[in-house]
């Protein structure tokens, strides 16, 4: 998966009533720059496949 | 004792009685007020404690008892270390607020009881979320190698105060390089060892999928001998591990016969300053092979969004509260780090296991790997771009790149500092091991030192007083 540029604004939108957050005007535009690079860093991870059957790190031990 | 003296140095002077633990805690206390202003390393400096420590230190020598392996040495922590009467600021305004620390965290407890003296709590970027040390609160900390430079962070008080000659050993924490960026830029050595080898107990959290905790000293003996008297379970940190207790200071002349060092190539590569310092070490050690490293860019992106989200997650009730209040860099990524999808954080923990196998791989081929530690010297302060493979990129995501992708899987490091010729500044190279053999990365920085290839002066500015 390549990265591809989102509207950020309506991702913040839709999710910050859920939250119960609010994103200040002032704060909008270094959230949005934080938001694109956490895109660009997930579509970096998404490059590398990985079987079905692959484990995530954290293991709970009773 | 004077302000280069190493811990085992002061350690022995005062169980001969040469010294009294009250002469080198005054005399620390005395240099950490006189330089404080300029190297911004303290928010609390702890006078009337670390004096009565200290007396307690010289009676029990006086009475003929054992003061321990670090009777009368001065150290620091940083913030977010819980000292018993402070409330753990951890960087913030937020938590200045919080009712005080009932006790002290597990490592400072476990240091005090081998006879080392606390004589403050540092500072840190907030939240320990930052590479640089420059704190929107208490100010920034200064590098003692150039007053006009960063330390590097996120424990940058720490970094401060043992380049500065304040005290010959602190404790900081290491959750993507926050010990070996400092490390790095003030010319220290830096243990980050193994995820769940000592306690975090009684630490302010950030990330707990990936903090570590461990010390910075001047030399890798006083840095050695410090890990190993933390080491041991402490059923307060669930992910502390139960090995016995696996001491490296005993063994640091005893290299390893054929010992097999790689270079990491691709990803970590570095340039200029940084590859040549990786070089340098390489040549010394003799490393004959280049390790391959692969998904490093993967994995450093998959430590990005586990400490966003993560972050976000211990953050949310603050930053609904009181946003206003954080440091406006903190609070931007944590605010992001809250609307992140699940799915992408579930791929980057699976993406953490796999990087594990193939990295512990390549220790069948070899028993450390060299990596730099930062892409470059210590920044001015208030630098914001940086010119990395020759295009301007912005600072601050970019000084942890070499070091994410170890703390990732929890690897140990060792940092050690190398001055190039004709550099002023010092830059780290990281010295990787396969999990729970810290003695290796240690033995090997030990043997670095002994060659004179790494070493750790304290700021010549600093060391007469």
């Amino acid at each position: 998966m390549s990265y591809k540029p989102f509207d950020a604004d309506a991702l913040i939108e839709a999710m910050t009533p859920l939250l119960q957050l609010q994103i200040d005007g002032a704060y909008r535009a270094g959230v949005k720059q934080n938001l694109k690079t956490a895109a660009k860093m997930a579509a970096l991870v998404e490059q590398v496949k990985l079987p079905d059957d692959a484990e995530p790190a954290p293991v709970y031990r009773p | 004792m004077t302000p280069t003296s190493s811990a085992v140095e002061i350690a022995e002077q005062v169980r001969d009685g040469r010294v009294t633990a009250r002469a080198v805690v005054e005399a620390a206390l005395r240099r950490a007020h006189a330089h404080n202003a300029e190297l911004g390393a303290f928010t609390d400096i702890l006078d009337d404690r670390a004096c009565d420590r200290a007396d307690a230190v010289d009676a029990l020598a006086h009475g003929g008892g054992n003061p321990g392996p670090l009777a009368g040495v001065p150290f620091a922590a940083k913030n977010l270390y819980d000292i018993a009467g402070l409330a753990t600021r951890a960087g913030s305004a937020i938590n200045r607020t919080n009712p005080p620390a009932r006790v002290d965290a597990t490592l400072i407890a476990r240091l005090e009881a081998a006879g080392a003296i606390l004589i403050g709590a540092c500072n840190m970027d907030e939240y320990a979320y930052g590479f640089v040390g420059e704190n929107a609160h208490d100010g920034p900390s200064r590098n003692p190698h150039d007053l006009t430079r960063m330390t590097g962070g996120s424990s940058a008080g720490p970094a401060a105060a043992v380049a500065g000659g304040i005290v010959p050993l602190s404790l900081g924490s290491d959750t993507n390089g926050s010990i070996r960026v400092p490390a790095s830029f003030c010319g220290l050595f830096g243990l980050k060892p193994t995820f769940g080898r000592l306690s975090r107990a009684g630490t302010f959290p950030f990330v707990a999928s990936l903090d570590h905790v461990g010390p910075l000293a001047r030399s890798v003996r006083d840095l050695a001998l410090t890990y190993d008297l933390m080491q041991g379970f402490d059923e307060a940190d669930p992910a502390m591990t139960k090995r016995p207790n696996e001491p490296a200071s005993s063994r640091l002349k005893h290299m390893i016969p054929g010992v097999r060092i790689g270079i990491a190539d691709g990803y970590f590569a570095g340039e200029g300053v940084a590859r040549t310092a990786v070089l340098r070490v390489g040549k010394a050690l003799e490393a004959s092979r280049v390790v391959s490293i692969p998904d490093a860019h993967a994995a450093r992106a998959a430590a990005f969004l586990i400490t966003m989200a993560e972050g976000a997650a211990l953050h949310l009730d603050r930053l609904r509260a009181s946003p206003d209040m954080f440091d406006p860099e903190v609070r931007d990524r944590l605010l992001a780090g809250t609307l992140l999808p699940a799915v992408w954080i579930e791929r980057a923990q699976k993406l953490r296991r796999h990087f594990r196998d193939e990295v512990l791989g390549l220790f069948e081929g070899c028993d450390a790997i060299l990596a730099p530690a930062t892409p470059m010297l210590a920044p001015q302060l208030g630098q914001k771009t940086a010119l990395l493979g020759g295009v301007e990129m912005p600072l601050r995501p970019h000084i942890g790149v070499f070091t994410q992708p170890f703390s990732f899987i929890g690897l140990p490091v060792v940092s050690v500092p190398v001055w190039l010729e004709g550099e002023s500044l010092p830059i780290g190279v990281q010295i990787i091991a396969a999990p729970w053999r810290e003695d290796i990365a240690l033995r090997i920085a030990h043997q670095l030192e002994v060659a004179g290839v790494a070493r750790a002066p304290v700021a010549a500015a600093f060391q007469r007083h």
